[in-house]
């Protein structure tokens, strides 16, 4: 199953929020969708839902129209909300069985992702009276009770603690194994790094980055090395490095231990390492290619474009 | 058509599992049925006007209650000289069942005086056959010694006027206040009877409406205010959610108001030789009255209950609901005192414009079917007007329901969002 979304725009009382919003997911992958706060994300997944309607584009599965309520859909929306005064139990079969599952295909799913999710000893309560953590958990119950192909998830970490954060990182990846579409919104990269071979970058409504995850870092890594030196601090490595080697390297970054350099046009990293090697009294602690954390093209990206 | 179901059944588990509802439904249904039973082991009858249907020694009892109610106390000043002898007062007031003793006083000033130091309780200031006073320090409802006087002096006047045209009294009053006897033949229908039934369902329609309207605008509400209606909307589509919301709030009215009417009638139906069938007027509803009342009074509910779930979409906090609903409610307002002022001219003009309209119908047209002259044929139209404008109001509904799925804050006026339906599809 192949889900596509194209050149979608959307526009609330002559402001335009979606700028031509592209991107595309296939079974067994997940895509994240990060962006800035008002960025277009969950205006976006709400387009998607057919909560907006988008004033163009148009959004495809297995290039055939999309209508959410016509393909089995888990969706996890920002605005968290089920029925406080309903027992657990009633509103799962019930949101299930608005999606057309049959009344005990419902309740025996119900109790499957109750069980995964460790609250099942609650399905006869009353939502309200659960813990936020644990009416969280039933929210996620709810969203897969339909068995759904695609899920999508905004912003599904937010509130969670670092237990329940690590069981929804597990279900996550049940899901992405079990062949479903996955597109979850987050800003807590590390997950987005962990779950998703692809990404899409959205700021100020229009798509400023997206593709494969793996090259984009590849592509962001390019030509910049790291360096740390025995007995230097960065700050020493980095005047140094700026004074001796600029003919060489610039220097465009740092961490606590090391200094990302980037090589000047014609220079190879064997012609830096040798440079280095000559410098009296350095010892090289590391030497290696600079592969960027998504946090980082993150910030340079969205930071760029701001 | 599975989804309404699905819809519809969730909504009114919601109704019907509702401690409230069960209470409620129980009690009010379980005090009418059981106040039906009263005159069975309670003599009513005083009340009721009717011969007391309680056993001879509970009888005995009430008389026995009577002898020992006080006598009131009652002075006189009479000028005309008719009242020379007492005992006429007093029989006639023992007659009246007001027992009364009365005393004679010198002068008005006197009397009133005795009055109002209450050493009696009421005082006659006779001036002659045609004009008297009555003192009295508090006038209550219940006070009928004036009717009772009024009725004896009258009675004095046309014996004195009698004896003044040289008239035999006795031959005079045989042939003047003879009773005519008189039996009415009602080929139509009998107003005086339909007419306090026809009036209790009107009310009964405008509280199940009100009621029962107000609920779905608060179950709409209470998923914009959960954040429920995201992933509602998400799943299945408006129409279906607002529908089954209402059929739901429509079924779960019908079976209370049909538990708690069928325990009063079928009480009253097993004892209505008890109450004297003095309650025939409000309880003995004719089956094809009952039925135009079951078409339009579901019709008017549904109509309304539609406006009153897209009402409900246009806050997202309960207590914002009257924000909104209230200038429906003041139309549901206006129609129950118009309809009620109504009655006695359910043949006029008003009654019969509102009949057609889908905000009135509801109760005019099942008024004038009870009371009324109207012919099969407009009560046809008015009920497909009725029925047709339930589909439009479901449909509007449905559409501003849908609008306002996302829109929190401050209440939507009805205005800006019926011009921003055009912007949902």
């Amino acid at each position: 199953m192949k889900l596509e979304v194209k050149d979608i725009h959307k526009s609330f009382s002559e402001k335009e929020i979606l700028k031509g919003i592209s991107f595309s997911v296939e079974s067994g992958k997940a895509l994240g969708l990060l962006g800035r706060n008002g960025a277009g994300k969950t205006t976006t997944i709400r387009t998607i839902m057919d909560v907006f309607h988008a004033n163009s584009g148009e959004i495809l599965v297995d290039g055939k129209k999309f209508d959410p309520r016509k393909i089995q859909i888990g969706y996890l929306p920002e605005e968290r909300g089920l029925y406080p005064k309903r027992k657990v139990m009633d509103q799962m079969v019930y949101l299930a069985r608005l999606r057309g599952v049959s009344k005990k295909k419902a309740i025996d799913n119900a109790k499957k992702w109750l069980e995964r999710l460790e609250v099942i000893q609650h399905q006869n309560v009353l939502l309200e009276t659960l813990s936020k953590g644990n009416q969280q958990k039933v929210q996620l119950a709810s969203t897969l009770v339909c068995e759904p192909e695609i899920v999508i998830l905004d912003e599904p970490f937010s509130g969670l603690d670092p237990v329940n954060s690590q069981i929804l990182q597990d279900v996550v990846k049940e899901l992405i194994a079990d062949g479903k579409i996955v597109i979850f919104s987050s800003h807590q990269m590390s997950y987005v790094e962990e779950f998703c071979e692809d990404i899409v970058m959205i700021n100020a409504g229009e798509v400023v980055l997206d593709g494969n995850l793996l090259e984009i870092k590849k592509e962001y890594g390019k030509n910049q090395l790291i360096v740390s030196a025995i007995d230097k601090d960065v700050d020493t490595l980095s005047q140094m490095l700026e004074t001796q080697f600029s003919n060489m390297v610039a220097v465009t970054g740092s961490t606590k231990t090391e200094v990302i350099v980037k090589l000047v046009d014609g220079v190879t990293r064997m012609d830096f390492f040798k440079g280095l090697s000559d410098v009296d009294g350095l010892v090289i602690e590391r030497f290696e290619t600079y592969k960027p954390s998504l946090n980082d093209i993150f910030v340079a990206k969205v930071g760029e474009e701001a | 058509m599975k989804q309404l179901w699905t819809v519809f059944e969730f909504e009114l588990m919601n109704f019907v599992k509702a401690k409230s509802f069960v209470i409620t439904t129980i009690l009010v249904a379980v005090l009418l049925g059981g106040a039906t039973f009263l005159p069975r082991f309670i003599d009513l009858s005083d009340m009721l006007g009717i011969e007391s249907t309680k056993k001879d020694s509970d009888k005995d009892d009430k008389e026995q209650q009577d002898e020992e109610k006080e006598a009131k106390k009652i002075a006189i000043y009479d000028e005309s000289g008719y009242f020379e002898d007492l005992t006429v007062l007093t029989e006639t007031f023992s007659q009246a069942e007001e027992e009364a003793t009365f005393e004679k006083k010198d002068s008005e000033a006197d009397l009133k005086k005795a009055v109002e130091n209450e050493e009696v309780d009421a005082g006659f200031y006779v001036v002659d056959d045609l004009h008297y006073y009555y003192y009295v320090v508090n006038n209550s409802f219940a006070d009928s010694n004036a009717m009772v006087f009024e009725q004896l002096l009258s009675m004095i006047h046309k014996q004195a006027y009698c004896a003044e045209q040289g008239i035999d009294f006795v031959s005079f009053a045989e042939g003047y206040d003879a009773p005519v006897e008189g039996e009415v033949q009602v080929l139509g229908k009998d107003m005086e009877n339909s007419f306090w039934y026809c009036y209790a369902l009107v009310i009964v329609v405008f509280m199940i409406i009100v009621l029962y309207g107000t609920m779905i605008a608060t179950s709409v509400t209470s998923e914009k205010s959960n954040r429920a209606i995201e992933v509602l909307v998400t799943s299945v589509n408006a129409d279906c959610l607002l529908f089954g919301k209402v059929f739901a709030g429509a079924v779960a009215a019908i079976v209370q108001v049909g538990v708690i009417m069928a325990s009063a009638l079928i009480g009253y139906s097993v004892n209505h030789t008890y109450w004297g069938d003095k309650l025939d007027m409000l309880l003995n509803i004719p089956g094809s009255v009952l039925l135009t009342f079951a078409v339009f009074g579901i019709g008017g509910f549904l109509f309304y209950a539609f406006l009153y779930g897209a009402m409900g979409a246009l806050v997202s906090k309960t207590e914002d609901i009257n924000k909104t609903a209230g200038s429906l409610q003041m139309v549901i307002m206006v129609v129950y005192f118009v309809v009620l002022a109504q009655l006695q001219n359910v043949d006029g003009t008003i009654m019969k414009v509102c009949s057609y309209l889908p905000i009135s119908s509801y109760s005019a047209m099942f008024v004038r079917i009870g009371m009324g002259k109207v012919s099969m044929v407009e009560v046809v139209i008015s009920a497909i007007i009725l029925y047709a404008s339930i589909f439009f109001a479901g449909w509007i509904g449905a559409r501003i329901y849908r609008m306002g799925t996302l829109r929190y804050g401050n209440p939507i006026k009805i205005g800006k969002a019926l011009k921003e339906l055009k912007n949902v599809e």
